[in-house]
């Protein structure tokens, strides 16, 4: 499929009603960054059709869909009339990244606030046309109706009509009350299901531009070797070979389609300086308290040594986990192309207006020369931001003047994507004989550039009164990004994991030792529900197997996990989950339900099997056939309880599945085996 | 050589080495077929060869050569979806649904060949397939509920 090349959006002609605002809702507090210049959030057309602008990406959780119910709902408009258009910069407003699952806690009330505004317009032109109260005016299905006499309609096109209206979002702006909601809090089809399902949802593995070459960059064969020298002569004889580019130690090859690209890089004899002296896998749990930078404490409450004193017993743990490969589906592509000094790059990135900033950077003009389009992107995990492929494919294509695709292989894909960070977390807690937690001390060194890192999630949420936590970065080998709850589930694996030890150390229930710790509302309803659904206090008689439980906090939610399992001589086989989730208000009950399976699929493999082995700067498993992500034979059966309240504002639903997930089902191996796992993965260690 | 694509015949000039699934996405401009690893591990790339489910990446072309190829493109009847597409949007069975033109035609290829799965072969059959996403329990039901909508009187199209 060719796309249009075209840098003017497409404004549509015959737009009669804009709203703008900031494109985060200033009235939320907890906002890390200022939200931004106002901008056009929403527009509506004189057939009554709206587009609204957001730069969050969809890479697969549904956003575009739960906006679309959040919007159609606000403005009582039919879902199929509103379409979304996101993260293209040259039409989108500004957006710091589709991450830490906040789009619909921030962008998501916004665009809502933008619908309610503009069904305020309109009601408003309707009580004008009628001379009649706007308060007696009440709107269904894209019109507005007059109170008492059901005559009295008229269609939001029809209103339209003649109308140029730009308005900002009135400071006083209402959404609906959850007892006036039509869409949302409901189960709908995702609107983008039959792309899907048709092979018609355009990726940027497919996106082809007129006259556009295929490169392939020369990799390193380690991490930090450096080319001592090149010959390119063999890739020049490949059949569809176009030509070399090189500067400095950026060597690619340009072809006219992706396979001859691959045989000519791989005809090219290259000579490297490999670092000397890389650590491996194996050496991890210790480099990573030796190459500790900076430590942070993180809270620092009462006083720890008096709390020891006065405990009935004390326990030690340390608890590790090592890099994950985050492993898309869709291995990282981009098509670059410049005209006038102009550059448009479509790459498949979950932070557009980085890779954005950091081409104008790279390049040296300015933001608005560069436009950066994400298409659909086949799954993230916490990969793809910047550094990539979209680069890449913006200096072979200056350098050959033509428009260019790079796309990672797979096995690129393992070697030059990040990678989730591994940690050791080391906690010491002592507790009274009655389960009463008096102490806790927690340390946790992650991997990474910067000690938050390893924040999310380190501090407990239970009650004890004398606390003490630390986190610090460790210098990384391999190179660490972000990752589905990035620091959260290695914290929670360690915490979740220790609590389960200590009501094993006084054999209490690991549930009854939770409860009798939390006073947190939110996360004791959880844990009470989930349970309950579960039959934790009622287990059945001739189960020969495990279960274990585990709660936790992410992104504003709170979640429980209690999973049933069995361990044979092959490895650990997950029965059933049963997740309960408190996200607040739920826009799509069906989206919630659809992340919150995946991050509990996501974290198993993380718990049972999960691990990137390397020595001397090389991965030894970066492939599918070595690296064993779960499949569909190893999927338990799945229950998720929706245990939020829709009067409480929506919080993230993307990451909170994986929370729990490794420490409940570690917690459930201990349970069927007597045999305590703090380090993962779990299964390499039974055998 | 001749390529029968979707019902369509093609006259495609490439090296006979040339995988099936670069033929597809390259020459063909199918591109619902995807490439996901390139070494057989993932099933992304799964089409229906004399409708049986085969994955394309490894496949040469000339291999393909006079046979009935169907991709994601070709599987609907005009406007009307194959029972797997439909059941894959009733149950949502995807989620960035990169795999998923996979996951439906090695559905379709299991469903022609064994009309009634059970749980055990359903799990065997789509196994090769991965979704990182981790939407297997939908596919589960999908390939549940498709079964059940083919057995229907004029299920099959």
């Amino acid at each position: 499929m060719t796309v249009s090349t075209d840098l003017k959006p497409d404004l549509k002609p015959d737009t009669a009603l804009v709203v703008t605002g900031p494109p985060q809702w200033a009235g939320d507090l907890t906002l890390r960054e200022p939200p931004g210049p106002d901008a056009t959030l929403l527009e509506m057309d004189r057939q009554g059709n709206t587009i609204a602008y957001s730069g969050k990406v969809e890479y697969g959780q549904g956003i575009r869909t739960g906006f679309s119910l959040a919007i159609a709902d606000e403005l009582d408009v039919p879902l199929a009339s509103v379409a979304l258009i996101l993260g293209d910069t040259s039409l989108v407003p500004y957006d710091r990244g589709t991450t830490g699952s906040v789009s619909t806690k921030e962008v998501g009330i916004q665009l809502r606030r933008a619908a309610a505004a503009a069904r305020r317009a309109l009601v408003g032109l309707a009580a004008r046309r009628w001379e009649l109260n706007a308060e007696s005016l009440s709107t269904r299905e894209g019109q507005v109706f007059a109170a008492g006499d059901p005559g009295k309609k008229v269609s939001y096109a029809e209103l339209l009509q003649g109308q140029q209206l730009q308005l900002a979002i009135p400071e006083d702006i209402a959404v609906k009350d959850p007892r006036d909601y039509v869409l949302m809090g409901r189960d709908s089809t995702r609107t983008d299901a039959y792309a899907r399902v048709t092979g018609q949802a355009r990726y940027s593995q497919d996106i082809v531009v007129d006259g556009m070459l295929h490169g392939k960059v020369l990799r390193p064969p380690s991490y930090g070797a450096r080319l001592q020298s090149i010959d390119t002569s063999g890739a020049e004889r490949e059949p569809g070979f176009v030509m070399v580019v090189q500067e400095g130690d950026f060597v690619g090859v340009l072809c006219d389609r992706e396979d001859a690209a691959e045989g000519a890089l791989g005809a090219m004899r290259a000579r490297w300086q490999e670092e000397p002296d890389l650590p491996a896998d194996t050496d991890l749990p210790r480099l990573l308290k030796e190459k500790a930078r900076q430590t942070v404490i993180l809270r620092e409450d009462g006083a720890p040594d008096a709390g020891f004193a006065q405990a009935d017993q004390v326990l030690e743990g340390r608890y590790f986990v090592p890099y994950i490969y985050n492993a898309p589906m869709e291995t990282s592509a981009a098509v670059a192309f410049w005209d006038d000094g102009k550059l448009t790059v479509w790459s498949g990135d979950r932070s557009p207006f980085g890779v954005r900033d950091e081409l104008a950077q790279a390049f040296g003009i300015s933001q608005d020369r560069v436009r950066v389009i994400a298409p659909e992107i086949g799954g993230s995990f916490g990969t793809k931001a910047t550094n990539g492929v979209a680069g890449e494919a913006a200096r072979l294509s200056r350098l050959a003047n033509r428009p260019v695709r790079v796309a990672y292989s797979r096995a690129e894909e393992f070697m030059w994507g990040t990678v989730r960070p591994a940690a050791l977390i080391e906690i010491r807690s002592g507790f009274q004989s009655d389960g009463k937690i008096v102490a806790w001390e927690a340390i946790a060194y992650h991997t990474g550039d910067r000690p938050n890192r390893g924040q999310r999630g380190a501090d407990t949420p239970y009650n004890t009164s004398n606390v003490r936590i630390a986190v610090a970065d460790s210098e990384s080998p391999l190179k660490a990004g972000s990752y589905r709850s990035l620091g959260c589930a290695a914290n929670h694996f360690a915490r979740e994991v220790h609590i389960d030890e200590i009501a094993a150390a006084l054999g209490l229930d690991p549930v009854d030792l939770r409860l009798r710790n939390l006073s947190h509302q939110r996360l004791r309803r959880v844990l009470e529900r989930t349970a309950d659904r579960f039959g934790w206090s009622s287990p059945p008689p001739e189960s020969a197997g495990g279960r274990g439980v585990a709660i936790g906090y992410d992104a504003g939610s709170y979640v429980a996990e209690c999973v049933e399992l069995t361990v044979a001589r092959r490895g650990v086989r997950l029965h059933r989950v049963v997740a309960g989730v408190d996200c607040g208000m739920v826009v799509h009950p069906e989206g919630v339900r659809n992340q919150t399976e995946g991050g509990i699929i996501m974290g198993m493999g993380t718990a049972l099997r999960e691990a990137v082995e390397f020595d001397a700067g090389r991965l030894l498993n970066p492939a599918f056939s070595r690296y064993r992500v779960p499949r569909i034979a190893d999927a338990p059966e799945i229950e998720v309880v929706l245990a939020g309240d829709s009067a409480t504002p929506s919080t993230g639903a993307g990451e909170p599945g994986m929370v729990p997930i490794a420490a409940a089902i570690s917690n459930a191996v201990y349970a069927a085996t007597g045999t305590r796992v703090r380090s993962l993965p779990i299964v390499p260690q039974l055998s | 050589m001749q390529l029968l694509v979707n019902g369509k015949s093609y006259e495609v000039d490439v090296d006979e080495e040339t995988t099936l699934l670069s033929v597809l996405r390259h020459d063909l401009g199918l591109t619902g077929t995807k490439y996901g690893c390139g070494d057989g591990d993932c099933g992304a790339c799964t089409v229906l060869i004399d409708g049986e489910a085969k994955q394309s990446c490894l496949m040469p072309v000339d291999s393909a050569a006079g046979l009935e190829v169907t991709t994601i493109e070709g599987l609907a009847n005009g406007d009307i979806l194959h029972p797997v597409q439909e059941a894959f949007i009733e149950h949502t069975a995807f989620q960035c649904a990169y795999c998923t033109p996979g996951f439906i035609m090695s559905t379709v290829g299991l469903l022609s060949r064994n009309p009634n799965p059970d749980d055990r072969q359903i799990r065997a059959a789509l196994t090769g397939n991965i979704c990182r996403c981790g939407a297997y329990v939908r596919i589960l039901r999908a390939a549940r509920a498709a079964a059940e909508k083919l057995a229907q009187p004029g299920g099959n199209q």
